[in-house]
């Protein structure tokens, strides 16, 4: 288990999608040490066969393939920050128009 | 009472508790009682909770009143659909009176985490209700309304419960619909009750308990049937405590209060051993990478594009968009644990951590199993290593924090069904007292919580 | 210097069920944008999957139509990314366990004959919504329709060693898969959608080189075009000395070459995990194999069978086996009484081409069956016959109906041949010489005139025998 440092954070809020500002990483990198020094606790326990731990049904219930829509009381037009022409709208950005 | 009376009198009770600064709610309003009122007047008055006031933690969605998670993303969202659990409250009679305030998208042990101001016990209003449920047992605590729905990840019904001197109930994982329930860690959510009297609570789970086709988590079991088997005495009953919730170290005035319940359960004829719950002490590590993980992850819908907040301040384009819209509407300890299910899940980690913690996670149910297969029938332990701490005082510490969940995460690990009793006072501040009953014998924890609390005076001192 | 081109397919079809993977609103197309949706499909907070056993059914089905080994345990995992129309911030998907692995198909390569191409597997999973980049202005539209709709994902090996084998086998695979009736597998409508990936390697060298991946390809011509244009591509670089770079490219049509996609910082880390709000999906051994019991004959099996059946060349077996319901026409018509070679041929020379044009069948089994029996005993000839079966499509009459409305009934009676025979012979006793003094050549000449006599109404296979006999 390697040290967490400053590139290790900034590059897990950037898989996160969440904005740093400059002036709290220093007190959250010290805080994210702390919290993962104490999960690396879990690396002294030997686990050797046990199998991952199921929290519920052991199978999954599948659903008849009927159409019965779960209604919306509202439209998204009433709660979507950016509606426009029946889309959900969002700023345009260059790399996105590849696909 | 009619409904339209009780409708009346919790509407003034909840301006009180306003009034005071008990800062319990996040939403409600005398209209909406008042439609609620009308609504169940018009039911059979022999529907099980006919008439009962019953507050609901502001992360189950509703389509009356708002659902903000206690997070700035969803301030202000009302949401097209309705939980389950709210719905079958409904249905049984009750009236959803408010909801309320929580920590941060439930992340949290003391409700202090809310975007919306932090919520004070009701017994002492520079102490934490506990969390994240706390806005729910602090309403019941000063008894504006007699149930509370809360919900559990790691413990965040029966601490408040402890904290505040109310009774909480954890049913097992998946007596209960999650559909609804805004996820936080989805393998370890429970929705769970809060009430003044064990009865009280039993009813409220029984309503909302049962299969739901639409949550594929639920079990495939039916509804509890809300009533408490009546129990004269316990003979023949073994109450298991494991040495590891009982260290040399335990707050005196907890120790003292666990002394004075075991006692009471010997007087009724249950006979207590020790046992051993040997992976205890990694209970607190597994759930913060598992719960953390699946929050990460459960969060990564908050992005500003289909509802919720949305803001872009500086840049351009829809990842400047992601990145501020999460930045700004996440608080600290949402952020700080996105980044760190985030990084336990991350290329390179995920084997050291996430694949390891559901192992270790399997090796504690094992443990909780092995324990009742030796021949307990329950297991008893204290619910918080002391009593609610005051406000502001691990702040700044998040893993000293983590660890006031150390009694009550590992049954959560485990997906076993717990409960938190008031078992008396420790100056002046409740004490709680947790049993917990194997998966899906929740009937047998209640009976003998109600001994409890008919033999004790849970608002007694015991020091 | 030989390089070996190294391609894999990554193929996603939609399932043809009514209702999305994980939901029960409407897995349909061309609808109001954004009016199938749901809670669900919103990614709305509370809102929870219930996996949809139609596309549990079609994606096995489709894994064993691949010769694949459907697992009874696979588990939902979700694969996490921003993306404006992907509402959760993640996907639900396969990954450690999927539905299935280990599959086969057999292809016609152009360069190395009958290939086996392994099927690495094949998982399930949803789609995503679409985003239009020139809807509004400044801004990119998203519609959630096509969100959470079933997938099927199903990678290739890199067994291709060619462009025209990657269409080969993509042709296949869409043949299979329609035969299995678990897509309509159309690139067009998008329900079929196709990645590559491409490396070369010196001849005879076993470690893989580099890979491109390459998108936006929108037809099996295309995916052709694209691999060509990128083989070259790094040939190029190869031979002058470059290494590849590990990139992603989108082909464009219209120009047809490829252009690196602005990469994205680094690869993607999907952080893939079981997903905790599905247990994991068990399928009893018994049921996959009732499925695989009831699978349609598939096109090998169906063209080996009409070649030992029927006795059709092999060549035209594949043809009537490319499809399902043209190979159902062709049974149906020998099952109505046609002669199989007879049958083969109308359908080849003929039916195909409305088909093609219509995708449907003018002309029922039974109908046509009739037709050919009526060209078998001579009352009509095959030029008429066709005729004849112009007509049918656009009238509930018969075939001999028709063919007597039309006047094209041939006449076998054998007292109106020799009548015309004997007038034919008699009009032309000089040809009726040169024949008898050993000008066997002439025989088509005097069934010629007695055609012309009878206005094309004679039956010439019955007209010969009658001339033979009175010539001696």
């Amino acid at each position: 288990m390697t040290a967490i440092g400053r590139n290790e954070v900034l590059h897990v809020a950037r898989l996160a999608a969440l904005e740093v500002p400059d002036a709290e990483l220093p007190q959250l990198v010290e805080q994210m040490q702390r919290i993962v020094a104490m999960v690396d606790q879990l690396a002294e326990v030997e686990v050797a066969g046990a199998p991952p731990f199921l929290a519920g049904p052991a199978k999954a219930e599948l659903r008849a393939d009927v159409l019965a829509p779960e209604p919306l009381a509202k439209p998204p037009a009433t709660f979507a920050p950016g509606f426009a022409g029946g889309f959900f709208a969002v700023p345009r950005h260059a790399a996105m128009e590849e696909e | 009472m009619i409904p339209h009376d009780i409708a009346r009198g919790t509407g003034s009770r909840l301006r009180d508790a306003e009034s005071q600064g008990l800062n319990a709610t996040l939403a409600w309003s005398q209209l909406q009682l008042d439609a609620e009122a009308a609504r169940v007047a018009e039911m059979q008055a022999t529907a099980p909770l006919y008439g009962m006031p019953v507050a609901v933690k502001d992360n189950m969605v509703t389509t009356d009143l708002p659902t903000t998670c206690g997070s700035r993303i969803l301030e202000g969202y009302l949401s097209p659909f309705e939980s389950t659990a709210t719905e079958r409250l409904r249905a049984a009679g009750a009236l959803i009176a408010c909801k309320t305030n929580l920590d941060e998208f439930a992340m949290g042990s003391s409700t202090e985490n809310s975007a919306f101001g932090r919520v004070k016990n009701p017994i002492d209003f520079d102490r934490v209700p506990g969390g994240s449920s706390g806005g729910s047992a602090a309403l019941v605590a000063a008894g504006v309304v007699p149930a509370a729905l809360g919900s559990e990840t790691g413990g965040s019904v029966r601490q408040p419960a402890s904290f505040c001197g109310v009774v909480g109930v954890k049913p097992t994982y998946g007596r209960v619909s999650r559909y609804g329930l805004v996820a936080f860690g989805s393998s370890l959510d429970c929705i769970s009750v809060f009430g003044r009297t064990v009865a009280d609570a039993a009813k409220v789970l029984g309503s909302i308990s049962g299969h739901d086709p639409r949550d594929a988590t639920s079990a495939p079991r039916a509804p509890l049937s809300g009533a408490v088997p009546h129990l004269d005495d316990l003979k023949g009953l073994r109450i298991g405590l494991p040495r590891e919730y009982f260290p040399a170290d335990l707050d005196a005035g907890v120790r003292a209060a666990l002394d004075r319940t075991a006692a009471t359960l010997q007087a009724h004829g249950a006979e207590l051993c020790e046992v051993s719950l040997p992976h205890t002490k990694y209970a607190v590590p597994t759930y913060y990478i598992i719960a953390p993980a699946e929050a990460a992850s459960n969060l990564a819908r908050y992005d500003g594009v289909r509802y919720g907040l949305r803001k872009l301040e500086h840049g351009e384009g829809v990842g400047a968009l992601y990145q501020q819209t999460r930045g700004a509407g996440f608080g600290p300890e949402v952020r700080r644990r996105i980044l760190i299910g985030t990084y336990v899940l991350s290329a390179g980690y995920y084997d050291a951590y996430y694949r390891k913690a559901q192992a270790v996670r399997a090796l504690l149910a094992a443990d909780f199993r092995n324990a009742f297969a030796g021949g307990v029938d329950l297991l008893l332990t204290p619910t918080t290593p002391s009593p609610a701490f005051k406000a502001g005082e691990k702040a700044d510490d998040p893993v000293a924090m983590y660890y006031s969940d150390i009694f009550v995460c590992g049954i959560s690990l485990a997906g076993l069904p717990a409960l938190s009793v008031p078992v008396g006072r420790s100056e002046g501040l409740p004490v709680g007292a947790q049993l917990i009953a194997p998966e899906f014998e929740e009937d047998r924890m209640l009976a003998v919580a109600q001994v409890l609390e008919r033999a004790l005076d849970g608002a007694a001192e015991v020091r | 210097m030989t390089w070996e081109c190294v391609i894999g397919l990554e193929v996603h079809v939609q399932l043809a069920t009514r209702t999305k993977m994980f939901c029960a609103q409407a897995n349909a197309f061309g609808h109001e944008p954004n009016s199938l949706i749901d809670p669900y499909t919103l990614g709305l907070p509370g809102a929870l999957p219930v996996p949809n056993a139609e596309a549990v059914k079609l994606g096995t089905r489709a894994a064993l139509a691949l010769g694949c080994k459907v697992h009874p345990v696979s588990i939902f995992a979700r694969k996490h990314y921003f993306y404006p129309d992907l509402p959760k911030g993640y996907q639900i998907s396969q990954f450690e366990e999927p539905l299935a692995t280990g599959g086969q198909v057999w292809i016609e390569s152009p360069e190395r004959g009958r290939i086996s191409i392994g099927v690495t597997r094949l998982h399930l999973e949803e789609d995503a919504g679409k985003s239009l980049h020139d809807r509004l202005p400044g801004r990119t539209a998203v519609d959630l329709n096509r969100a959470g709709v079933p997938l099927a994902e199903i990678v290739s090996e890199p067994d291709l060693r060619s462009p025209a084998e990657a269409r080969a086998y993509l042709t296949l695979l869409r043949q299979l898969l329609v035969y299995a009736g678990v897509s309509d597998c159309s690139m067009e409508k998008g329900t079929l959608r196709v990645d590559a990936n491409i490396s070369i390697r010196r001849l005879g060298e076993t470690k893989l080189g580099t890979k491109t991946e390459v998108k936006n390809l929108n037809s099996f011509a295309n995916v052709e075009k694209a691999l060509e244009v990128e083989l070259v591509r790094q040939v190029g670089v190869m031979e002058s000395g470059g290494t590849i770079r590990q990139v992603t490219l989108l082909f464009n049509a219209g120009t047809g070459t490829t252009r690196e996609m602005r990469s994205k910082e680094g690869s993607n880390d999907y952080r893939y995990f079981p997903d905790p709000d599905l247990p994991p999906l068990v399928l009893e051994p018994a049921w996959i194999e009732e499925q695989r019991a009831s699978l349609p004959e598939l096109p090998d099996a169906k063209r080996e069978r009409f070649t030992s059946q029927f006795g059709l060349p092999a060549y035209h077996a594949a043809t009537l086996c490319a499809e399902r319901p043209v190979a159902d026409y062709f049974e149906g018509t020998v099952e109505a009484g046609a002669e199989p070679k007879a049958a083969a041929d109308w359908i080849l020379e003929t039916v195909l081409t409305d088909y093609n044009e219509s995708g449907a069948f003018p002309v029922a089994p039974e109908r046509l069956a009739a037709l050919t029996a009526l060209v078998k005993d001579g009352t009509v000839s095959k030029q008429a016959a066709k005729q004849v079966y112009g007509e049918l499509a656009a009238t509930l009459e018969s075939p001999r109906g028709v063919a007597e409305r039309l006047g094209v009934v041939q006449v076998s009676d054998t007292g109106a041949l020799e009548g015309w025979v004997d007038e034919v012979l008699a009009a032309h006793t000089a040809e009726v010489a040169r024949y008898k003094g050993g000008d066997a050549k002439l025989i088509g000449f005097f069934v010629g005139q007695v055609m012309k006599k009878s206005k094309g109404k004679a039956d010439p296979k019955a007209v010969q025998p009658i001339l033979q006999a009175k010539l001696g």
